[in-house]
């Protein structure tokens, strides 16, 4: 996993989306065991008690579960992963739409650039 | 603490004396040989040859000499007011515990290279006749002992004993200068070695200036005559050496306490690393 | 109990108050950043933790207790200066941390060293100014210390062994004990702590923690660092 940071948020909230990415996407499977604390730490090169307390956080939301002696699981449940892929992009499609208002696109036209795009990497697709 | 402070003291310091003590004795075999060579062959280069191992065995003998010296200085310095100080001085263990080791390690080197030079003078001389006269040399040691009286016999060996006792005591007080120096010189900011070269030599001054502020209050005192009045009361002038033996060991141990004193003081309080 | 205290401690060199009126608590389990400029006092007050100094006034407490023999038990410290001796080889170093700290895990070491590949017999005489700066960090890092003073870990290396040096603090986290490093290079150390304290000209300007800044000033510690001390 690749693990970024930016100036502008605090850290725990970013290993928050962070991680939800690596469950998202596959990197952390439904069902198997997290790294520990101290090795995800480790990992993203980011102090043990802030991974903590955002492992704590996406336990709250059930997206990870513990076992107490066994350690932490990602959540087998589908819907939960579904819910956070939707809020994840929901989060990346905001900041996208604040961008393009900035600079002064229009709805309608926001919608015919992003068809456009999309038409042509289907027909990017189809051509290949 | 104190014998692991005298461990790796050792084991520091054994790495510079031991390849001394190995030279040492490879230049006095080497005389030996040189020695036997001369008396017997009348090649020039050979003889120069010798001439030069010989020589070499003399500057091993100042090399050893200087160097358990030189290191017993060098070890305080080095290890516990440069950056090692900074390892030495977080350790669990107290500044008496440091300054000890170092007395200690520093006393044992002094006394293995006395050992070690009588040593190598033994292996220079070395003869198959040498052995013989050195028994001979011993039996009339021990015979001439025989025939003193059995006090005087114990009064000799005491003599010995309490000058060896004299000669260890003043070297580890003179050591002591130095480390009080030192420590007093490096509490400071800047130009530590500067200061401690100035303490030295302000100690020095003090300690002639106390001495003859002392003889000069005995001697107005009348204490020499006193001493004298005293010793013809005494059974015997050997008593007397003794007593005089004794009164400088307590001299030296009064010098040596002091800067002691100083040492811990500035290490304690002031201690000032770069 | 707080493992390392100050109230109104203050040093002075000659006439200039190198530490002024110090007050600060760093309880255990924390990694805390000691940041400020140079010649803003870090070192000073790291040396008088260590009782490397004696105070001019006020109290310093390890452990609760002033410092001393007991708190060297208590305390590995990471000087600023390569202070291990340079004659010594790796396992005359392991026996010499070993000899003296109780606390010394010699196969954590052992371990550490290996994964570097130093050999046992090499001298550190031998090794780059980088590795004998890894070399102190892993002895410093194999105690299970109460305290651990860091005084400039990564300043003077190259950015790899700033890596190195950082995950070697994290993956020795224990939660019994807190990491104090001083530094001003901000930006790298900023997501391994949990807490920083400002020093400026010898008086702690701010503590606070790394995301409560984050979230309260909407900037990194690096980016407000920067302001609180600009020139």
């Amino acid at each position: 996993m690749q693990w970024q940071f930016s100036n502008d948020a605090p850290i725990y909230t970013q290993l928050i989306q962070q991680v939800k990415v690596g469950i998202v996407t596959g990197a952390f499977p439904p069902g198997e065991r997290l790294p520990s604390v101290r090795d995800l730490a480790t990992e993203a090169g980011v102090n043990p008690n802030t991974m903590q307390r955002a492992l704590a956080e996406l336990e709250r939301d059930g997206l990870v579960y513990s076992q107490r002696t066994a350690g932490r699981f990602v959540t087998e449940d589908n819907t939960m992963i579904n819910a956070a892929k939707r809020s994840l992009a929901q989060r990346h499609v905001k900041t996208f739409l604040e961008a393009m208002l900035q600079l002064g696109f229009q709805k309608e036209e926001i919608i015919d650039l992003i068809s456009r795009e999309l038409g042509e990497e289907e027909s990017d697709h189809a051509s290949a | 603490m104190l014998r692991k402070l005298l461990k790796h003291e050792f084991r520091a310091t054994g790495r510079v004396m031991l390849p001394m003590y190995l030279i040492l004795l490879v230049t006095a075999l080497g005389s030996n040989l040189a020695g036997r060579g001369m008396m017997n062959g009348h090649s020039d280069i050979l003889n120069t040859l010798a001439v030069i191992i010989v020589m070499a065995f003399g500057i091993a003998i100042c090399g050893v000499l200087v160097m358990s010296f030189v290191l017993m200085i060098q070890r305080f310095y080095k290890n516990l007011l440069q950056d090692e100080g900074y390892l030495m001085f977080t350790l669990p263990v107290s500044v008496h515990q440091h300054i000890w080791s170092k007395l200690i390690v520093s006393a044992v080197w002094f006394a293995a290279t006395i050992l070690a030079i009588i040593a190598a003078s033994l292996v220079v001389a070395y003869d198959v006749s040498f052995l013989r006269e050195f028994f001979d040399v011993l039996r009339w040691f021990f015979e001439g002992l025989q025939k003193l009286k059995i006090s005087e016999t114990l009064n000799l060996t005491a003599y010995l004993a309490e000058f060896a006792v004299l000669l260890f005591l003043s070297l580890a007080a003179f050591a002591l200068q130095f480390y009080a120096a030192l420590a007093a010189g490096h509490s400071r900011a800047n130009h530590k070695m500067v200061w401690s070269v100035a303490w030295f030599f302000g100690f020095q001054f003090a300690l002639q200036f106390l001495g003859s502020l002392l003889m000069i209050t005995l001697d107005h005192l009348g204490v020499p005559n006193f001493l004298n009045h005293l010793s013809v009361h005494w059974t015997s002038a050997e008593s007397a050496i003794h007593a005089g033996l004794l009164m400088a060991i307590g001299v030296v141990i009064l010098y040596g306490a002091i800067f002691y004193a100083v040492t811990t003081f500035f290490l304690k309080k002031h201690l000032n690393l770069e | 109990m707080p493992v390392l205290e100050c109230k109104g401690l203050t040093k002075r060199f000659g006439r200039v108050s190198a530490l002024d009126e110090v007050e600060l608590t760093i309880e255990p389990g924390r990694i805390v950043g000691l940041l400020g400029p140079n010649g803003s006092g870090k070192t000073t007050l790291i040396k008088l933790a260590n009782g490397l100094l004696t105070p001019d006034g006020g109290y310093i407490a390890v452990c609760g207790a002033a410092p001393g023999r007991e708190s060297h038990g208590l305390v590995s410290y990471l000087p600023e200066r390569t202070a291990i001796p340079t004659w010594m080889t790796a396992r005359q170093l392991l026996d010499f941390y070993g000899d003296f700290y109780q606390d010394f895990r010699r196969d954590a070491a052992e371990e550490m060293l290996d994964h570097l590949g130093i050999q046992p017999r090499q001298a550190v005489k031998q090794m780059s100014k980088g590795t004998r700066e890894k070399v102190q960090l892993i002895m410093v890092m194999s105690r299970a210390a109460r305290l651990y003073l860091l005084d400039e870990p990564i300043g003077g290396v190259d950015p790899a062994t700033r890596d190195y040096i950082l995950s070697t603090i994290i993956g020795n986290y224990n939660p019994e004990a807190a990491v104090v490093i001083s530094t001003h290079l901000i930006a790298d150390v900023e997501k391994v702590l949990d807490e920083v304290i400002f020093i400026s000209q010898g008086r702690v300007a701010l503590q606070s923690t790394v995301d409560d800044i984050r979230e309260e000033k909407g900037m990194s510690v690096d980016a407000l660092f920067r302001e609180v001390f600009k020139c």
